[in-house]
């Protein structure tokens, strides 16, 4: 039986779908950058709030690092609403179907999103108050980021596999759905996990160097507490990254194994860079980070890559009607460059060294 | 039971009441903190410093979070306009994210650099916030009210066309005098917890100057706004459909109450004013802010976006080939695509589901059942036939006669009355509660 999908709105694209898949796959990069910092950052921070009940540099490192997690929140957020508008322009009548079949899970996105970014600012502003119980604190805020981790995985999996809509209408289930049972979303959840705290680990031990003025014990320590988190992570994910590849179907997985160079060459690189980011650590912290971005870029590549094999037999937006809307185009790219500029001078601003700033103030 | 709308709508309104603030508090932060360096106040600063904790913790927490919501509430309740919107303003959107990323980084380096900027940067800073947050709502105004006032796009499509729509300019005014009309009303929230009485009582005068200030523009910008909306949106406020001209009238009686209490409160009594009566300023700024997006909701009917897609999500040019070929052949999740004449009523619902279901509930808010209580069969089937003549508010039923039949037939079923139906239909009642009974319970 041919799946069920509805047809995709008839108002032309506003631009070629090369040039939206660009963006989309762009801004899922920038996205998933302060989001892996995000959910990683959380359970780091949960497990040295429960071992700070003993061990004070647990204490000064969660008390310290939990000052940069409500900018990072709010950049995981910014950075999710590109990609996700770009998806709906693409993919809407797929990703609204499962985001209906899912209902009440992806709607509780909201409110767990609201309590965890809460959670982060009230284990911020009143750590000392909170005392033991900031642990807690901790705990819920960073099970909530888990969730939505899980839902959007979920989701993102789901709208990949049009053939179950509408099955899963007729059992009437809609709403429901919970995508429990599913092999391939689980390996990809702990593959996502994994990843999350790997490099918040590595991003600790690069946050530890700002503290080496205040806190040189500490910062060194620290750096070396963050790096163990990388170096496990990334191991550990070898293992993962090779369950969640061969738990894909042998049509999707074969292209990344051989079948299809340029795809096979995208993946090696990728791993290729995750090995070189766990060789460099030890000894340079910013070539690791710059290496692990690399293999972020390009793990982002293959999942569109995924999803482009996955939804082939049933939709391909390249076949869409296309009427571009140049102008606007142009006035956002100009835009981009100079709020991504305005937004530069603000941070430069910010971290430039005091000195400076007392000079010309 | 609470209807696809009601969730849009409580998630909405929460979030236009704090995104109103963060657009008028990021003018309300630079010019007290410039006043603040003018003066010399060193206490004034001292209150725009907690201000700004709180801007922070309100504006960038619910305020950003919620307006996730709103899309994330209308791409599950409203997909095919949602879809609609973004086929047609995607790049606007992808400006106004532009313009949200400069607002977010802007209001943590405000927040955060107090004793790290100097004077003037951190004013700039302020600036800059206040800009980007203003062309966020510019943006995002354009494409609201593009869903009420479509105007020369459904002859001329495009993006300009749909972007630069009659009611656009008017409405951006009155968001912004709303902007810093709330601005005042936060202002005076914080206001009331200062400790030091001279202080209180200056700041307190301050803000409710921005409440009066922001209300002043109102009621002019208000009427340029109403006089560019279509005729029949007019008409729906301003007594076609009862609950919404009760809602209008709400609109104004919670303006003035704002305005009599501002005025003859903090800004006349600034000495009196305390936290209590701050929250009832906010919550009669609240109610006004409630009533008057639902009822910008309510004069859009019959449609979602005016004279192109109807609040059902059909799209007007569909209509004739929908009706020509059933509304359960066009539709894809439905379990039959042609009335069974043996399973009438299990048809109508589906008919229902698909048709009916955006707005009205079967028990829960805009309950069908409450609906066609007591009607008989006629009557509903009368109502089906005329259904946007005889309710204005409502777009026109659109199927096949059996459709529309088996529809009549579900809602009858809906709340049986022998005593009506036995002398005209009596082949209907036994019908209905023989074979359907238990399915036009279900929800």
């Amino acid at each position: 039986m041919n799946p069920v999908i509805p047809a995709p709105v008839p108002i032309p694209l506003p631009a070629p779908a090369w040039l939206v898949q660009l963006l989309l796959v762009f801004t899922s990069i920038l996205h998933f950058l302060p989001m892996n910092l995000l959910v990683g950052g959380t359970v780091i921070l949960t497990v040295s709030s429960y071992l700070g009940r003993r061990d004070p540099r647990h204490r000064d490192l969660a008390r310290r690092a939990a000052r940069v997690m409500p900018p990072v929140v709010a950049f995981t957020i910014t950075f999710g609403v590109a990609p996700l508008l770009f998806l709906q322009l693409l993919y809407g009548q797929l990703f609204y179907t499962s985001s209906v079949l899912m209902a009440w899970s992806w709607l509780a996105v909201v409110p767990l999103l609201m309590l965890g970014y809460y959670g982060i600012y009230w284990f911020n502003l009143q750590q000392e108050e909170l005392g033991p119980r900031a642990f807690w604190v901790m705990l819920l805020a960073s099970l909530f980021f888990l969730h939505i981790m899980k839902i959007f995985t979920q989701n993102m999996s789901l709208l990949e596999r049009p053939q179950e809509f509408y099955p899963r209408f007729l059992a009437g289930t809609v709403g429901t759905y919970l995508g429990l049972s599913d092999l391939v979303t689980f390996a990809r959840l702990t593959h996502f996990f994994v990843a999350s705290v790997a490099v918040a680990g590595l991003g600790l031990a690069l946050l530890a160097r700002a503290w080496l003025e205040e806190a040189p014990e500490l910062a060194a320590w620290a750096r070396r507490y963050g790096t163990r988190w990388f170096m496990a992570g990334t191991g550990v994910q070898f293992l993962v990254g090779v369950w969640f590849l061969f738990s894909l179907p042998p049509e999707i997985r074969n292209p990344f194994l051989g079948a299809d160079r340029l795809a096979t060459a995208i993946l090696a690189v990728a791993v290729l860079l995750a090995v070189l980011a766990m060789v460099a650590a030890p000894k340079s912290l910013a070539a690791s980070a710059l290496a692990i971005a690399g293999t972020i870029s390009l793990m982002a590549v293959v999942r569109h890559l995924v999803r482009i094999a996955r939804l082939q037999p049933y939709f391909d937006p390249r076949t869409l009607p296309v009427e571009g809307q140049w102008t606007v185009f142009a006035i956002f790219a100009v835009l981009l460059v100079a709020g991504l500029a305005t937004v530069a001078w603000m941070l430069y601003q910010f971290f430039r060294p005091a000195v400076s700033r007392a000079s010309s103030g | 039971m609470l209807g696809g709308g009601v969730i849009i709508g409580i998630i909405a309104i929460l979030h236009v009441f704090v995104s109103h603030f963060a657009v008028g508090g990021g003018l309300f932060l630079p010019l007290t903190e410039r006043k603040a360096y003018r003066e010399n106040n060193h206490e004034l600063l001292e209150y725009v410093k907690t201000h700004s904790t709180f801007f922070v913790l309100l504006v960038l927490v619910f305020g950003a979070v919620s307006g996730v919501g709103i899309w994330w509430s209308i791409g599950l309740v409203n997909p095919e306009a949602t879809a609609t919107l973004i086929h047609i303003f995607v790049w606007g959107w992808a400006i106004e994210w532009v313009f949200f990323l400069v607002e977010i980084a802007a209001a943590f380096i405000y927040y955060y650099g107090w004793d790290r900027l100097d004077r003037k940067t951190h004013l700039l800073v302020g600036w800059i916030y206040f800009a980007a947050a203003w062309l966020s709502l510019f943006v995002i105004n354009g494409i609201l009210a593009f869903m009420l006032t479509p105007g020369r796009w459904i002859e001329s499509p495009g993006f300009w066309s749909a972007f630069f729509n009659p009611s656009m300019l008017p409405s951006c005014v009155v968001r912004t005098a709303v902007s810093v009309a709330l601005a005042g009303v936060y202002g005076l929230v914080t206001a009331a917890t200062i400790r030091d009485v001279a202080l209180r009582i200056d700041v307190v005068r301050y803000a409710a100057k921005w409440v009066l200030l922001g209300t002043l523009v109102i009621p002019p910008a208000g009427l340029w706004y109403v006089s560019t909306l279509p005729t029949l949106a007019r008409e729906i406020s301003m007594g076609a459909a009862p609950a919404v001209t009760i809602f209008a009238g709400l609109s104004i009686f919670f303006s003035v109450l704002v305005v009599t209490f501002t005025y003859f409160g903090p800004y006349q009594h600034p000495r009196y004013f305390n936290l209590t009566f701050a929250f009832v300023i906010a919550v009669l700024a609240l109610s006004t802010t409630g009533v008057t997006e639902w009822v910008r909701e309510a004069v859009r009917k019959p449609y979602i976006i005016y004279d192109y897609m109807y609040a059902n999500t059909l799209r007007v040019a569909d209509v004739e080939r929908v009706r020509q070929q059933g509304v359960l052949k066009s539709a894809r999740w439905v379990r039959n695509h042609e009335i069974d004449p043996g399973k009438l009523v299990q048809g109508g619902q589906e008919v229902f589901r698909v048709q009916c279901a955006s707005c009205h509930t079967v028990d829960g808010y805009n309950s069908i059942r409450f609906a066609v209580k007591g009607w008989s069969l006629e009557m509903i089937e009368y109502q089906l036939l005329h259904l946007n003549e005889l309710k204005g508010f409502m777009p026109p039923f659109v199927g096949t006669d059996a459709e529309r039949r088996a529809l009549a037939r579900w809602l009858q079923s809906l709340n049986p009355q022998p005593m009506m139906l036995e002398p005209t239909h009596p082949g209907v009642k036994a019908e209905s509660q023989a074979t359907d009974a238990p399915e036009a319970t279900k929800p």
